[in-house]
């Protein structure tokens, strides 16, 4: 499951909950590709927070929007995965992307502010 | 605890869940930390991910079959398909090779089961399917573990 939003400042944050696996991980990428298409995103952030288990089905769906943000020059922030995630990560090339704190540490170092919902 | 059983079940991506389901079940009499739980999880993901989109390129039909057994310190397992098989496996186990690149895999899921697992083999055969069998160690349940 897979929450979505963006700030006025063009960051994406994607919160995960539950098991990303493959099955999850169509369903989030329709959802996600739109909003990355049809605004002008500087940055994803995903928050793997409160994400119980993953595997490399997680990479595949980053690496993807990675692709689709490159022409924009977007940046990707993986935020706080578990252990187990976090070597998965280092073993596809993505530990430099892995950062241990809050969302809205990101936010005030990219700058914007949070739409009200 | 010595214990013993097989699974089997259609090709549909809804499955992945189930396997991930019942093998965390099976291996709770072994008192894994929640890392060996995770390790193991992702490995039995890989594997039967694999039989039901590349084996069997989600048939809703053929099927998955996961036969496992359990001693003190360990877990042996295979997860076996009848379906599409392996040209090449030595190609197939290399980091980042994936023969669904459209579907956005990432060509990881082997190197994950390597490392998370103490012994992998691959047994495959072009019409045939494909068998993976692997084995993991957890940690001997002590008397402080047990009181943790
Ligand atoms: N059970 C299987 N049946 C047929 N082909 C398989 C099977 N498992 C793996 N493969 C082949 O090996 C490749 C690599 O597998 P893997 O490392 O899990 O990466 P991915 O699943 O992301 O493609 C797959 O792209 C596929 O071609
Ligand atoms: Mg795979």
């Amino acid at each position: 499951m897979a929450n979505i939003e963006m700030t006025d400042s063009g960051l994406l944050i994607v919160t995960l909950y539950g098991e990303l696996d493959n099955h999850e991980a169509n369903g989030i990428r329709t959802q996600l590709s739109s909003a990355i298409f049809s605004g002008q995103v500087r940055a994803v952030i995903w928050d793997l927070k409160n994400l119980g288990f993953m595997d490399s089905s997680g990479i595949g769906l980053i690496l993807g929007r990675m692709r689709d943000l490159a022409p924009f020059g977007g940046e990707t922030f993986i935020l706080n995965p578990s252990v187990t995630m976090e070597k998965i990560f280092s073993f596809s090339g993505l530990e430099k992307n892995v950062r241990h704190c809050t969302v809205e540490d990101v936010m005030r170092e990219m700058g914007g502010v949070l739409y009200e919902k | 605890m010595k214990n013993e059983m097989t699974l089997s079940f259609v090709a549909i991506e809804e499955n992945e869940a189930l396997a991930r389901m019942a093998m965390t079940c099976f291996i709770t009499p072994l008192d894994p930390t929640i890392e060996e739980i995770s390790e193991f999880k992702t490995i039995v993901s890989e594997a039967v991910t694999n039989a039901i989109i590349h084996g069997y390129n989600c048939d809703g039909k053929s099927l998955v079959t996961l036969h496992a057994t359990m001693d003190d310190e360990k877990v042996m397992m295979t997860v076996r398909d009848e379906g599409a098989g392996i040209q090449n496996i030595e190609q197939a186990m290399e980091p980042m090779y994936t023969t669904l690149p459209h579907m956005e895999r990432s060509g990881m899921g082997f190197t994950i089961m390597e490392s998370f697992s103490d012994h992998l083999s691959v047994q495959s055969t072009i019409g045939s399917g494909t068998v993976v069998k692997f084995e993991k160690r957890f940690s001997p349940v002590t008397e402080t573990s047990r009181m943790g």
